[in-house]
């Protein structure tokens, strides 16, 4: 990366980046088979449609329009924060979405803080012991969990914990109709969260650690580590303080990069625990073909990314001089 | 004071320091040189503490055995009592921290937290760099910035013991000189132990020095001795291929590569004096004429010793009073004008001349008969290469003559050992040319033939009478070449014999000016050269050859005439 460019320089690329996609998350869902009218309704309601009906409906989506209609439509309700109205659900896009968006947050924002702190502090501490036993059990047991798919640990997870224990409940973000409040509502939400998001931390974990591990590994061989160490430096402040510190700087670059596996995990295991959340919300509309919940949930998660990405950019600018006063 | 006493520091159980004894007293700076590999670094960081391999013996400071201590109770010490200088390279400093941060975080680890921030402030100040460049990343500093402040960082503490580990490499000399006036003023009264393959830095920087080789101190002494006049043949090696303002003879390296672990004297592979039991026994380190020395034969040997030789032919005194030493791989230049007796001198030594007083020692051996021992150590080679081969000889027979009269070897051996010969003085060795008659050489060609006559028998010492005055420039450069090659791969001692100063000049350690048969002035070529003594010296560098107009200020003038010539073009 050519650190030269000033900040706005960087904002423009965010910004050409947002555009494409947008036009891409217009394009897509178009050219998916099927007939999103069939889709909505099933057969049996389409035989009880009257014509009038289903032209009233293909005009309010435009579907009878050309893709530059279309696009028009898509953009001036963009504009407006519209997203559109979701035929599947009968309400605003927006609103659907802001219903399961919290629970999306949750476990995937926890998911992804939970498993950097670990991944970070695990790769440390083992990178610093290398070769030692923690370090070759921690490499064992992280690379032989990172090689399972998601939902795979997610439904490993439920079948113990939930199935065979009976410790965890086995769908939903919190009991229905417990009528619960205050902390007991928090820990209802809590059990509900804990097996979803051990799934999304596991798999997680293992590419964090061992970014952080071999990070870690090659910066201690580097000259300044000898330098603290002949200033007195303690071990915990070569550890943290010189090494730690620059091993971060990948990890933080790859945590930007990390965001959509996150977020697709995250879909998944919804998927597996009934979460009701974004990926659960994506996966009904793609089965309904709800084309403006499509849309509107592609847009959101790619704004987040790229928030994200973002972020990261404007963190490792303050985490590395190096990239701050690049000259 | 800080001892270290049978140090031996092992990676996998070979080890790379083998018997290391060397003590720093209180405003001493000895200075660690040797080639790469030498195990330089690991000496510097097992006095601090931070070697990884297996460490045995002691390293006493103070009361303690630095050995001894606990890894907390070293941590303590480290960059308190003992600070190290390390190299700037690429990544000597953490990227992420603020110069003047590394600097306080040296005092703040030891404790000393009140002002430590301001007090770093100072240091770097002291260091040369200013308030600005203090609150810098070490990616916006230059190479001599990086290495003040690492110099900064180690004085933080005020330690007793400071170790620089090759503290000016990769600097270009007007930093490294800048750099080298501070660290001076920084390992005044202390202890200091300076880790350096450049030579310079350890002249400038320490009183003391100290020569490894393949993890074994081969000699100590102090400065100015061990660089005029080294002792040791691996010494003498690393001075004579130091680039440097003060040498004059052309460059020359070590045959051969350092080897850990070889049996005997870790040098005698490479070692062109050695004898038996230098491939059996380690040497010890001995004190000799105010050094220490590890070598069986004590050092580089005196090969051949001139000791008062006065010759008279009829009434006239040729020489008077000459007494010359020529140690073993040194090239000795006696320079004179015609009729100084500079060839008499070469007769002397051959056995053409007989002294009337005086004597002649070779190897430590009074020369009393020129038997055939003597002429398998000491060979000639003449001015006129074409007169001084027989014509009815082709190059084969030439070369085989010495062999012959020596008996040595069968008739398969000595035409192999002529081949080798011809081979050493880069001379074809085909039918073709084994089977020419000198008049059929050029004068380049029979030169090398008779300088391969005298190398066929392998001598120690070999004198040249005016080797190259017959031949044109090129080719003379090329016959010298070839000679200190050969010094270089076998040790081989000339005696050059030469009325041309610039010629001895770049070809001699040592150069005897030779005036009316008197010995007028001796010693390192590069002093004679620099700072003649003698009258006589200072005429025969003024008519030196020389390529500048005016020996003194030949090239400013050069440079009036091109302003001239300059100055003319522009008002035409």
């Amino acid at each position: 990366m050519n650190a030269s460019r000033p900040p706005h320089g960087n904002f423009i690329n965010y910004l050409l980046a947002l555009v494409a996609i947008f036009s891409l998350n217009f394009i897509l869902p178009r050219m998916m088979p099927g007939d999103p009218l069939h889709a909505i309704y099933g057969d049996e309601a389409l035989v009880a449609m009257t014509p009038q009906m289903e032209a009233y409906l293909t005009e309010k989506f435009a579907l009878n329009q050309p893709w530059s209609s279309q696009f028009t439509a898509y953009a001036s309700g963009l504009l407006q924060g519209d997203l559109g109205y979701s035929y599947y659900y009968k309400d605003q896009v927006s609103t659907v979405i802001m219903g399961a968006l919290p629970w999306t947050l949750l476990l995937a924002g926890l998911a992804l803080i939970i498993a950097t702190i670990l991944g970070t502090a695990l790769g440390i501490e083992s990178g610093y012991r290398r070769g030692r036993p923690l370090d070759r059990g921690l490499i064992a047991s992280l690379m032989f969990l990172s090689g399972f798919p998601d939902f795979f640990v997610g439904i490993l997870l439920l079948l113990i914990f939930g199935v065979c224990l009976g410790v965890a409940p086995l769908s939903g973000a919190t009991t229905p109709y417990s009528g619960a409040t205050g902390l007991a509502y928090a820990l209802d939400v809590a059990h509900h969260l804990i097996l979803p998001l051990s799934a999304l931390v596991l798999v997680q974990l293992g590419g964090i650690y061992l970014l952080t591990r071999n990070t870690m590994v090659s910066v201690l061989k580097e000259r300044f580590i000898m330098t603290a160490r002949a200033k007195g430096c303690s071990d915990s402040r070569i550890r943290y303080e010189h090494a730690g510190r620059n091993s971060l700087l990948p990890v933080v670059t790859a945590t930007g990069m990390r965001l959509p596996q996150i977020i697709t995990g995250a879909l998944f295991i919804e998927i597996v625990f009934s979460y009701p959340g974004v990926g659960s919300l994506l996966s009904s509309s793609l089965d309904a073909r709800d084309y403006p919940l499509i849309q509107g949930i592609l847009l959101l998660v790619t704004v987040a990314v790229l928030t994200a990405n973002l972020g990261v950019d404007l963190l490792y600018r303050r985490l590395d001089p190096r990239v701050r006063y690049a000259h | 004071m800080l001892e270290i006493k049978d140090l031996v520091v092992s990676f996998n159980r070979s080890p790379v320091l083998n018997g290391i004894d060397l003590s720093i007293s209180p405003g001493d700076s000895l200075a660690i040189i040797g080639e790469s590999g030498a195990g330089k670094s690991t000496l510097g960081l097992s006095i601090i503490g931070l070697v990884e391999g297996e460490v045995k013996g002691r390293i006493q400071l103070g009361q303690r055995d630095l050995l001894t201590l606990s890894e907390d109770e070293m941590r303590s010490l480290r960059g308190k009592e003992i600070g190290m200088v390390f190299q700037n390279v690429e990544d000597a400093l953490n990227p992420l921290q603020e110069i003047s941060d590394q600097v306080t975080e040296a005092m703040t680890v030891h404790g000393f937290k009140a002002d430590a921030s301001n007090r770093s402030l100072r240091l770097l100040e002291a260091v040369g760099l200013d308030r600005e460049t203090a609150d810098k990343f070490p990616h916006q500093m230059s190479g001599g910035e990086k290495q003040r402040a690492l110099i900064a960082m180690a004085l933080a503490n005020d330690p007793q013991v400071l170790i620089l580990d090759e503290p000016t490499a990769s600097l270009d000399a007007l930093t490294k000189s800048d750099i080298l006036d501070l660290l001076r003023s920084a390992v005044a009264g202390k202890m200091a132990l300076v880790i350096t393959h450049d030579i310079a830095t350890a002249a400038k920087l320490c009183n003391k020095i100290a020569v490894l080789y393949a993890g074994k101190v081969v000699e100590t002494g102090r400065t100015e001795d061990l660089l005029s006049s080294p002792r040791h043949p691996y010494t003498r090696g690393l001075i004579r291929s130091y680039p440097n303002m003060t040498t004059t003879k052309d460059l020359q390296g070590i045959p051969g590569r350092m080897a850990h672990g070889v049996a005997g004297c870790p040098f005698h592979r490479r070692c062109t004096q050695k004898i038996e039991i230098c491939t059996q026994q380690e040497p010890k380190l001995l004190p000799q004429k105010g050094r220490m020395i590890a070598c069986h034969r004590g050092g580089i040997v005196p090969l051949l010793e001139l000791d008062g030789v006065n010759i008279s032919f009829e009434a006239r005194r040729v020489l008077s009073d000459v007494s010359l030493t020529l140690y073993e791989g040194e090239t000795l230049a006696v320079v004179g004008e015609s009729g100084s007796g500079k060839t008499t001198l070469a007769r002397a030594v051959i056995g053409l001349y007989q002294p009337d007083s005086g004597g002649i020692t070779l190897e430590e051996k009074a020369v009393t008969k020129r038997d055939l021992d003597f002429y398998k150590t000491v060979q000639m080679i003449y001015q006129n290469p074409k007169e001084s081969l027989s014509h009815r000889m082709n190059v084969f027979s030439l070369v085989k003559e010495p062999l012959d009269v020596q008996r040595l070897g069968s008739a398969e051996e000595k035409a192999l050992r002529v081949k080798r010969a011809l081979g050493e003085v880069e001379l074809p060795a085909d039918d073709d040319f084994l089977g020419r008659y000198p008049h059929q050489l050029s004068g380049g060609e029979a030169q090398r033939v008779a300088i391969a006559r005298a190398m066929v028998l392998e001598p120690k010492l070999l004198i040249a009478d005016e080797p190259t005055s017959a031949l044109d420039a090129s080719v003379q450069a090329k016959i010298l070449r070839l000679l200190m090659d050969l010094q270089e791969k076998r040790g081989l001692s000339i005696l050059f014999i030469t009325h041309d100063l610039a010629l001895a000049r770049k070809v001699s350690d040592r150069l005897a000016v030779l005036h009316r048969g008197k010995i007028v002035e001796e010693g390192p070529t590069s002093a004679v050269i620099s700072y003649p003594r003698h009258e006589y010296t200072r005429v025969l560098l003024e008519h030196a050859s020389n390529l500048g107009d005016d020996r003194n200020s030949g090239w400013s003038d050069e440079n009036v005439l091109q302003i001239d010539r300059r100055d003319a073009i522009l008002s035409a």
